[in-house]
């Protein structure tokens, strides 16, 4: 049981005016010239995401700092074992019961993500605008079960780790009156499964206006983004089909294709080539064994990666689905709301039909201060999956106050809801994302991803960085996101910038300032310049911060070499 | 993409596969004895770490001897190019979804609209109705602290969370509602899920994984069937609620698990108020078996909590059996706290490692911070202000006494019994009725539906959509109790059936009539919806009354 002094504290007040705290959640554009339409300029080649690569030290270093962290980790494992047996009583299995996990399984959570246990899962109050307040908190001893105490204080820090794109992470304004009057008007639930009871006019509405943002004829919606992949190949393919998937694909959708029982093959990252010798083969070689034709294939790719800031080429896609009729489902999670002029999505940003697509599927948690998933595709589809997907059936329905949120920030981008709001908010992403980016660059950071990406990884390769940049980052009052294996290579540990509309120019000054300063520390800057933001071509880019936050928030708009 | 990046197999369940298959390999190498030898020597019981590491020293080598051009694989046989264009030309898939058939599509219109709130009495179809079809049974849904709660959530910290759990996603409503969930059952910790029914399919694999045991009830609801079938472990099915046949397993598997080493994890998974049935195990002979066999147990209390015992704190209180008995209880937010997603409570050590493991929790968002205040606040509304109280709660006392009431009422109806069999115990909210043994022989109709062996699995593993998607008598039986349902609603009561689905199930089911008890309608409203159900249900099953009015329903559809 929990001892009264590690019970979360009650947020503290904070001395606000409500004006001060909508400025504190989302902060007033200080230029027009901090503005930008987020689009690909069709007549141009698409950009092949150009990954630069460090020194060969920092490489011999990040292997030898794994190596040294696995030894400390067996030494204490193995001492640990013999003095402290109490805090392995996990591993070792009681009353004759097996252990709740394998040591091995487990020796990278406890001896190397623990490390860094205080950097995750910070808590905080409040909404997760432009920035957050995070609980200060405390362990005593070695941490081993991820406890702490909290000292009751918060800190409000910059924020640039929630999937906040366009700003609705917001706690008044027009989207929150619309969630107020849901609650008054439906209540907190929905009451059951959507086949059942749970289907309410504002369910109706709101699958309407979500068809219908994205160009699709109907849509279905559900209360969470994961649970939407992970029950939705299940009621589209069987043993006898083929799903054909990016490997660097969300974890929800493996999920769901596993949970299918379908076949499954992957192909390298965005690698078009790839992907087109692999249908041929598979196509003409049929199923394994029986050598019958494949009843369906499906392409599974992501718009927007969420841990590369890529994008997947879309014109080739819907190239390849006209030459060989497989089924398209791309994964907007992170590209709807964030990118496309429009705001819709990687079909808008690239220019395609929708119609080239046969199954959009996406999350409303990203970009619309809400949380759930949807599909949409052709009205014969969806009224199949209606009927058929399992959480419709024995699951819960999404809530009213999260509908009433979609619906709202949905006619707010689309200008139907105060005018002139939605573009704004369109253009300032777009803009943060580059001028961001562009920065980094110049500075001499290797960052990933596509141009207009928000999402921007930072690589940091040494595991023993990821701690210290991000406490770093907590000490100048900037909250980051960092993630390692196996959320992403063992190499390439890195750190996670989610840009908001939220943030305003002078944030994000703060923003290069700091990381110019951490950067230096952590010797972090060693770029080769292939990637962009050399001041002249061929050399590395190592540009003076002045000089960067002189000319960079023109430079971004014109062009990101 | 340069050859840089490495691909990390997908979990560290896949490693495990990985390294084994790379020790194979390495074994057959001349010379390997002696270092397998010396690596076995120095970390007995656990080779696989050695070569864990082997694996990465390897790696660093391959690294820096790789070539920086992939060479393609060869496309597989001896086909020309022409060949394979022809062939991709040729090829002809089904169409993505198999489309709703003329039989099918009456379903899309029996699922129910409501206008505005969901409480008691609803609107339905422009109809005031009396509303037997809700889940919230405790109406808290309709209740005005509930409301305020939630309110004042959104206006400190919006609608959605924004992020992972790990992420900055977790707010002090969150970790406040994991606090009184554990305080409130009387676990060491607990935590929340985004959505009840994907909690189970992300709880059970982060224990359970390929090799290990699981003995499991025939009755568990399709969340728990998922869960079994994503950690790839043995199953073992034992009869409903079937204690002798749950032991008889035990035993017999024993001597083999006996010899086991290492010892593999092994569970017993039940429920606490079957989603199916409506009924509970018998807990004290759960609990016996799994200490005298050496099981943990996993019990999905989504129907139970704020149902079952005197407090609501679900099926070990009404045995009087304290919760660390049960390693593993998962339960539903959306049900009797009217709220949204999934929760799990157990041991710190359980609890810590799917922080970190479970897929549900660490690829998705956080649930919305609203939704954790409403759970708070349905707790203390349940157990007045006190999460530790004994005290009996008053309104999970009304609720048992009302669902009581009108379970009572359709088990003793001499005219009913017949026609329908009730098959929940009387302290279930929800009330399941099938179609007796006896009408349903009359009208010719098979014991059960789906099922291991049964035409719908089979056309499922051979991929037979048009199979699998419509089993007509199914459907039919399903149409004639939608009738029942039409009849209530008619006469302004609304009643649901059950929807379940054939392919997605692996065992069997029949299909029946759910009447939902909540605690927001009256005793006299009960009263008089028993006699609108009755009724409807004597005057369906008199104009359906064998083989062939049975068949000619399939020409209303
Ligand atoms: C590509 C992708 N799909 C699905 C999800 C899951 O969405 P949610 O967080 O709403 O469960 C995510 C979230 O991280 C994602 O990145």
């Amino acid at each position: 049981m929990k001892s009264e002094a590690s019970k979360i504290p009650n947020a503290p007040p904070d001395n606000f005016t409500p004006a001060e705290r909508t400025e504190r959640e989302f902060g007033r554009l200080t230029s027009k010239e901090h503005l930008y339409v987020s689009q690909h300029i069709s007549s141009e080649p698409l950009p092949e995401p150009i990954m630069d690569e460090p020194p060969y030290f920092i490489l011999i270093c990040t292997y030898l700092n794994y190596l040294i962290l696995i030894i400390i980790g067996h030494i204490r494992d193995f001492f640990g074992q013999i003095f402290y047996p109490a805090d392995f009583k996990a591993l070792t299995g009681q009353n004759g019961l097996a252990p709740w996990y394998s040591g091995f399984e487990s020796f990278y959570v406890r001896r190397l993500k623990m490390r860094l246990d205080d950097c995750f899962a910070r808590p905080i109050c409040g909404a997760p605008g432009r920035f957050i307040k995070c609980f200060e908190r405390i362990t005593d001893k070695v941490n081993v079960n991820g406890s702490y105490h909290y000292t009751g204080d918060v800190v409000e820090c910059l924020n640039l780790s929630s999937y906040n794109y366009l700003g609705f992470a917001q706690s008044s304004g027009t989207c929150t009156d619309a969630a107020l009057a849901s609650v008054e008007q439906y209540g907190t639930s929905a009451c059951g499964p959507r086949e059942q009871i749970g289907t309410t006019s504002l369910h109706v509405e709101c699958e309407r206006v979500i068809a219908e943002f994205v160009g699709k004829p109907s849509a279905l919606v559900f209360s969470m983004g994961f649970g939407t992949n992970a029950n939705l190949f299940t009621s589209l393919v069987n043993s006898k089909c083929l799903v054909i998937s990016d490997e660097l694909n969300h974890a929800s959708i493996r999920f769901g294709v596993r949970m299918s029982g379908a076949s499954v093959k992957v192909f390298p990252h965005n690698d078009m080539e790839a992907l087109e010798a692999l249908l041929r083969a598979q196509i003409s070689a049929g199923q394994p064994k029986s050598h019958r034709p494949w009843k369906k294939i499906i392409v599974a790719v992501e718009g927007l990666y969420s841990m590369e800031g890529n994008l997947c080429n879309l014109p080739k896609l819907v190239e390849l689905r006209e030459k060989y009729r497989f089924f398209l489902f791309v994964d907007e999670a992170h590209s709807i709301g964030a990118l496309g002029p429009n705001g819709k999505g990687i079909c808008d940003y690239f220019g395609v039909s929708p119609n080239k697509i046969d199954l959009l599927m996406g999350t409303v948690t990203k970009s619309f201060g809400a949380t759930g998933g949807y599909v949409a595709a052709d009205t014969a589809v969806i009224d199949r999956l209606r009927l058929d997907i399992a959480t419709n059936v024995y699951g819960e329905s999404i809530a009213p106050p999260v509908l009433a949120q979609i619906i709202s920030s949905l006619n707010i981008i689309d200008g139907k809801v105060n005018p002139g709001e939605g573009t704004e908010r369109l253009q300032r992403i777009a803009f943060n994302s580059r001028y961001l980016r562009l920065a980094l660059k110049r500075l001499g950071f290797i960052v990933y991803g596509a141009d207009d990406s928000p999402v921007i990884p930072v690589l940091l390769f040494l595991p023993a960085k990821m701690p210290a940049f991000s406490r770093m980052m907590y000490e100048h009052k900037i909250a980051v996101v960092v993630v390692g294996y196996p959320a992403t290579p063992l190499t390439s540990g890195r750190v996670r910038l989610c840009v908001s509309a939220a943030l305003t120019k002078e944030d994000l000054d703060r923003v290069i300032e700091a990381m110019s300063e951490v950067g230096d520390k952590l010797f972090l800057k060693f770029s080769s310049g292939i990637a962009g933001g050399a001041k002249k071509k061929g050399e590395a880019p190592r540009w003076a911060l002045d000089d960067v936050l002189a000319n960079t928030a023109r430079d971004c708009t014109i062009s990101m070499a | 993409m340069s050859t840089t990046t490495i691909v990390i197999p997908e979990s560290l369940n896949n490693i495990h596969i990985y390294v084994l298959d790379l020790y194979r390999r390495f074994a057959g190498l001349p010379g390997a004895s002696i270092v397998i030898g010396y690596i076995k020597a120095s970390y007995k019981d656990d080779p696989l770490r050695s070569v864990f590491e082997l694996a990465l020293l390897l790696f660093a080598v391959k690294y820096f001897l790789s070539s920086k051009k992939q060479a393609n694989k060869p496309t597989l046989a001896k086909l020309s190019e022409k060949e394979v264009d022809d062939l991709c030309q040729e090829w002809e898939p089904e169409p993505l979804a198999f489309p709703l058939g003329e039989l099918e599509k009456w379903q899309l219109a029996d699922i129910p609209v409501t206008q505005g709130s969901v409480g008691p009495h609803a609107c339905v179809d422009a109809r005031d109705v009396l509303n037997l079809a809700s889940l919230d049974f405790l109406n808290f849904n309709s209740n005005a602290v509930i409301k305020a709660a939630a309110k004042q959530t959104i206006m400190k910290s919006g609608v959605g969370a924004c992020g992972p759990p790990n992420f900055y996603g977790t707010q002090d409503y969150h970790v406040r509602a994991e606090e009184d969930l554990a305080e409130f059952l009387g676990a060491e910790r607990a935590m929340v899920y985004g959505q009840d029914f994907n909690t189970n399919t992300s709880v059970l694999p982060s224990f359970v994984k390929r090799g290990d045991l699981c003995i499991v009830d025939s009755g568990v609801g399709v969340s728990t069937q998922n869960a079994l079938k994503m950690s790839r472990c043995r199953v073992q099915w034992f009869n409903h609620n079937d204690m002798d046949h749950l032991e008889e397993i035990l035993q017999e598997l024993q001597p083999g698990l006996a010899e086991e080493k290492p010892i593999t994890r092994r569970f017993i998974v039940s429920e606490g108020l079957f989603v199916n049935f409506g009924d509970y195990p018998d807990l004290h002979k759960l609990v016996e078996l799994k200490e005298k066999y050496r099981y943990r147990l996993f019990l999905d209390e989504s129907y139970s909590i704020g149902v079952l015992g005197k407090t609501g704190r679900g099926l070990p209180e009404l045995f009087g059996i304290p919760r660390s008995s049960i390693e593993i209880t998962t339960g539903s937010m959306a049900l009797a706290f009217a709220s949204s997603g999934g929760f799990c409570v157990g041991e710190s050590d359980m609890i810590q490692h799917q922080r970190i493991s479970s897929l549900a929790f660490v690829f998705s968002a956080s649930l919305p911070p609203y939704c954790a205040r409403v759970t708070s606040t349905a707790l203390h509304l349940i157990t007045n202000g006190d999460l530790t109280s004994e005290a009996e709660s008053k309104i999970v006392a009304s609720l048992n006494t009302k669902s009581e009431s009108l379970s009572e009422l359709f088990s003793s109806d001499r005219s009913l019994q017949p026609f329908v069999l009730v098959k929940s115990i009387p302290l279930s909210p929800v009330i399941h009725m099938r179609l007796s043994p006896k009408y349903r022989e009359m009208l010719q109709l098979p014991p059960v539906y789906g099922g291991p062996q049964s035409a719908v699995a089979q056309a499922w593993s051979r991929g037979l959509e048009a199979e699998y998607f419509l089993d007509e008598t199914y459907n039919l039986e399903n149409f004639l109790l939608s009738k029942i349902v039409a009849l209530c609603k008619s006469r302004d009561v609304l009643i649901t059936r059950s929807k379940r689905i054939l392919h997605h199930e692996v065992v069997s089911m029949v299909p029946e009539l759910l009447v939902c008890v909540t605690d927001g309608v009256s005793v006299e409203e009960l009263a008089i919806a028993f006699h609108v159900v009755k009724e409807s249900i004597l005057a369906v099953t008199q104009q359906v009354n064998n083989h062939t009015a049975f068949r000619r329903l399939e020409d209303e559809l």
